[in-house]
């Protein structure tokens, strides 16, 4: 069913949450809906894969949770990247960046 | 942190589960009411919108389940949940669960015990800072006619190893010796050391009150001082601070108290009182013909025992060069001083291992029997669970959880049993094994038991588990197959008969050979009669028993009142009494024959004796005369030697009148003449063979070191009523000696045979319970049998069978486990008693009377065993039988 988070690299759901996150807190449908829009509908995820890692992220101190209301007075879970979430964040990107020059360089190359 | 963090959030959700489902409920139903208000914005109406939304997100129980079981707190909850269903199953059937734990316990509680003691003796490490560096060292004699691998060594030898090894830090030498203790308060003998100056410094202990001895005071002196135990200190100085300065009287001499031991220290013996120096005078430092020190030593950090016993014997061999007359054939063996205690009892004990896991292995094929027999009702229910979609895997998580559970509550039975059989255990142990004082449950000890027992509910949970999830569940629920399962159960439960039986055999074997044993020895003959004889410790040492003289008179007058007294018809001292495993050993020399080589004179044990001691003990004088009083330093000087010594150097002679003297042919001893022989006296123990031995007579025997400590009185009733005429008659001769160990030479005998009695009364203990657990798993096996079997049996009748036929058919599949049993048993008994040879005395490992009287024994077991389900498969009715299903 219409899962492509299979199709992620491991660990990468985890850094495009943080990503999502790093404008604003967001509530669980919040982060999935920016993050389909992002990827132009390449990721489309999911509830079990998402909420999964949000309690992971979580556990890890990457992110924390707060109940509010939402602009449609609805009471939600918002997650929002707390201080060491965002240097996790930093790091990754930088690393993935790194990672991906580097493929792209050997996939240019032959 | 995160760790934490991750418990932290964990744990709340396994205690605030409620409120931690709640909000994920809550926060998936908002992701789903969001994901299709924004279908519905597109025209769909709610109903389509959630099903798009299912379809596209996944469904909501099945992502909840998904988050939920993706944390390590729902893997708990899953045990959590087996728990508590494993308590409540056990708790339908107490009697059921109430026999596996008893079965268990005693499994458990026997192993724990046992263990106990195996960790204290062979692996706990010494009460001493660095333990694994004290090593004793010994003289390693070997000689044609003299072979001793722990021989305790010469003043001269240790004062050579002392002044040229390099690889000891540091290394002292101690002798036993008692003293009677006097000045306040009653006379008292306490056992005691003189010990070296580095006594202390060797084993890093120190005074808790005061100081130990400084080097100066290891010399020579005429002022004395003395450590004290704190258990002295309690018992004589009621704990007084003050003690430290005060004089006490230990023979006669004054001693000052300059320091007091920590509790429980103790070091060699936990008998020991007071440790006195050593002080060797110039003259003993060079003795290489007395051999009576225990040498112990540190060894320098990094040196290996190896090092160490390869600079020895390069040290021995310099000094065999220097000193052949005394040094041949030595050299030196250095063991841990753990190996040193530990080693003699541990062959026993590794057997005493062997059979008590032999016995938990049958408790673990019992109750695997037992839960296999009850698979058999709980069928249906596993079957339905499967059926509802119960994976294989978790029905049997769920069944091995309710294995182990019932280890452990078998674990804390057999734990409490262990506690109150510990207490017996340590008097058993008390005169044959080190370290009693030290036996307990300790974290190790409850470690291993825990150990012992999850690895027993694995072992006994997984056959049933996977008997239970075999199969599929068409089949199951069919009935036809429902038999086909059976019988594989009852394949199972028949070879874990088989198992039983054969390891029980092993057991019950291990115990025959021993009370075979037992009567052996209970048979031997001492070369005394032990009944009617009384013996006590009384040791004439101080100011007035300086002289030989001094002494001989006190003997004389005491046995003269000994002998008055009504009832005693005679009494006499010696060195030792006879199974005290103490004896003394001198070399000699035979007028007109010359000694084989340098330092190979003959050597033979000895007793100093008073006359009539031969009379009192009943050791028959088989030629000459015995010792009377009128021989004297002035008279001929006389000796009387035992059969084994007549025969081995005058054989074929006749050896009165012949003459030998103490030590080499250089050493300048008068010849004594021997006036008599009598019959071999088992000195040693009953199970050492008699060697032969010299008795001398005290009077003319007057040497320092010849002092008569034990004392024996023949009476013509009860030996133990006439203990208080014997202390007042000792109190009126000398006030100021204490008489101790008063005993029935039969309680010496008793005591003498106490690592005997102790291995028999353990492995008796064993032997009973393979024998009735083995007993219970053919009875359950044969009665499960016959009730499957009724309808078969019912037919057999109705079609005209005879009663007896099916009594015969039932008792031959039971007779064919139980042989099948005692065959493989029988086999692995020829195997493994060989292990046991150390342990028996007077039978072969292999006795065939003890191998064919158990399995009889089993064989007959086996049959009442048998011949219950048997009754009843014979009288089964026919009618009943056929409607049974």
């Amino acid at each position: 069913m219409g899962d492509k988070s299979g199709d992620l690299v491991q660990g990468t759901l985890d850094m495009l949450i943080l990503k999502t996150l790093a404008l604003e807190p967001m509530h669980g449908y919040g982060i999935a809906v920016r993050l389909e829009q992002m990827s132009k509908g390449v990721f489309r995820l999911n509830a079990g894969s998402l909420f999964v890692a949000f309690q992971r992220l979580q556990r890890d101190g990457l992110i924390r949770s707060e109940w509010k209301a939402t602009e449609n007075s609805r009471r939600a879970k918002y997650y929002a990247l707390t201080e060491q979430g965002r240097k996790r964040l930093n790091s990754e990107t930088r690393e993935w960046g790194r990672q991906a020059a580097a493929i792209a360089r050997i996939l240019e190359a032959s | 942190m995160s760790l934490l963090r991750n418990m932290a959030s964990g744990l709340r959700s396994l205690f605030r589960k409620e409120q931690v489902s709640q909000e994920l409920d809550e926060e998936l139903n908002g992701f789903l009411d969001m994901a299709a208000e924004e279908k519905m914005k597109q025209g769909m109406n709610r109903k389509e919108a959630l099903r798009a939304v299912r379809l596209e997100r996944g469904n909501l129980e099945v992502t909840k389940e998904v988050v939920r079981s993706a944390s390590w707190e729902s893997f708990v909850e899953g045990l959590w949940q087996d728990l508590r269903y494993g308590v409540r199953t056990l708790r339908k059937n107490p009697a059921f669960t109430a026999i596996i734990i008893l079965t268990l316990a005693l499994g458990i509680g026997a192993n724990t015990a046992i263990f106990s003691v195996v960790y204290t003796v062979l692996l706990k490490a010494l009460p001493y800072p660095q333990a694994d560096r004290l090593v004793m060292v010994y003289e390693n004699v070997h000689l044609p006619n003299y072979q001793n691998k722990h021989n305790t060594p010469s003043p001269g030898n240790f004062s050579d190893w002392m002044a040229q090894n390099t690889v000891f830090e540091s290394m002292a030498a101690y002798s036993n010796r008692s003293f009677n203790v006097t000045g306040t308060g009653e006379p008292l003998r306490v056992e005691g050391e003189r010990v070296s100056g580095e006594f202390f410094g060797s084993l890093q202990v120190n005074a808790t009150l005061g100081r130990v001895f400084t080097a100066e005071e290891d010399r020579p002196s005429t002022s004395h001082v003395v450590v004290i135990s704190d258990s002295l200190w309690r018992s004589r100085f009621a704990s007084d601070l003050r003690v430290l300065g005060q004089k006490v009287f230990l023979d006669d001499q004054g001693y000052e108290v300059i320091g007091v031991m920590p509790p429980r220290f103790h070091f060699p013996d936990p008998d020991d009182q007071l440790w006195v120096p050593l002080a060797l005078t110039p003259d003993e430092l060079i003795n290489r013909g007395s051999h009576y020190l225990d040498v112990f030593a540190r060894l320098k950090l990094g040196v290996t025992l190896a090092q160490a016993q390869t600079e020895m014997n390069l040290i021995a061999r310099r000094l065999t060069q220097l000193y052949p007359q005394s040094n041949t054939g030595q050299t030196v063996d250095v063991v841990p001083l753990q190996e040193d205690i530990a080693g003699p009892v541990r062959p026993a004990l590794l057997v005493l291992v062997g059979a008590v896991t032999l016995v938990l292995v049958i408790v673990c094929a019992n109750v695997a029997n037992l839960l296999l027999a009850r698979a058999s009702v709980r069928y249906r229910e596993i079957a339905v669970r499967l059926a509802l979609g119960a994976g294989h895997a978790r029905v049997a998580r769920q069944l091995l959880t309710e294995s182990v559970l019932l280890a452990l509550l078998g674990c804390a039975v057999g734990v409490l049993l262990a506690r109150w059989s510990l207490g017996a255990l340590k008097f058993l142990a008390a005169s044959n094994l080190p370290r009693t004082e030290e036996f307990g449950l300790s974290a190790p000890v409850l470690l291993f038991s825990m150990a012992i027992s999850l690895t027993a509910g694995l072992v006994f949970g997984v056959s049933p588990a996977l008997h239970a999830v075999r199969g599929n569940i068409q089949d199951t629920l069919k009935s036809g197959s429902r038999e086909r399962a059976a019988s594989s159960r009852l394949r199972t439960r028949s070879s874990l008969v088989v198992l039983e039986t054969a390891l029980g055999f092993v057991v019950v074997i291990g115990a025959g050979l021993l009370v075979r044993s037992f009567l052996r020895i209970e048979q031997v003959q001492l070369g005394f009669q032990p009944g009617g004889v009384l013996s006590f410790r009384v040791i004439p040492r101080g100011e007035r028993y300086s002289q030989g003289a001094q002494r001989v008179v006190f003997y004389q007058q005491a046995i003269e009142r000994l002998q008055a007294l009504p009832g005693v018809q005679s009494a006499a001292a010696v060195t030792f009494i006879p199974l005290t495993l103490a004896k003394g050993r001198k070399g000699f020399t035979i007028e007109g024959r010359a000694p084989s080589g340098p330092g190979q004179i003959p050597i033979a044990s000895y007793d100093i004796v008073t006359p009539t001691y031969f009379q009192t003990m009943q050791v028959p004088l088989l030629e000459g005369r015995d010792f009377s009083w009128s021989d004297s330093p002035q008279t001929q000087p006389v000796v009387i030697v035992n059969e084994a010594m007549a025969k081995r150097y005058w054989a074929g002679e006749d050896p009165l009148g012949k003459r030998f003297h103490q030590a080499g042919p250089d050493d300048k001893f008068p010849w004594m003449t021997i006036i008599g022989v009598v019959s071999d006296v088992r000195e040693f123990s009953p199970t050492v063979a008699p060697e032969p031995t010299m008795y001398f007579p005290i009077a003319q025997f007057t040497y320092a070191d010849a002092i008569l400590r034990d004392w024996v009185v023949r009476t013509n009733g009860d030996p133990a009523r006439v203990a208080s005429s014997v202390r007042s008659v000792i109190r009126q001769v000398d006030k100021n000696l204490p008489v101790t160990r008063i005993r029935t030479m039969e309680e010496v005998r008793s005591l003498s045979l106490a690592s005997q009695r102790m291995n028999l009364l353990l492995f008796g203990l064993f032997a009973v319970l393979a024998l009735a657990l083995a007993t219970i798993g053919i009875y359950g096996v044969l009665a499960y049998n016959v009730a499957q079997r009724t309808r078969e049996i019912g037919i057999r009748l109705a079609l005209g069978a005879d009663g007896n036929a099916v009594l015969r058919l039932v008792l031959r599949q039971g007779m064919r486990l139980a042989g099948l049993g005692v065959l493989l048993g029988f086999i692995g008994a020829l195997a493994l008693t060989r292990l046991m040879s150390g342990m028996i005395y007077g039978v072969s490992s292999t006795d065939p009377a003890t191998f064919f009287g158990v399995a009889t024994l089993l064989g007959f077991i086996a049959a009442a065993a048998c011949y219950i389900p048997a009754r009843r498969a014979m009288r089964v009715d026919p009618i009943v039988a056929l409607r049974y299903e």
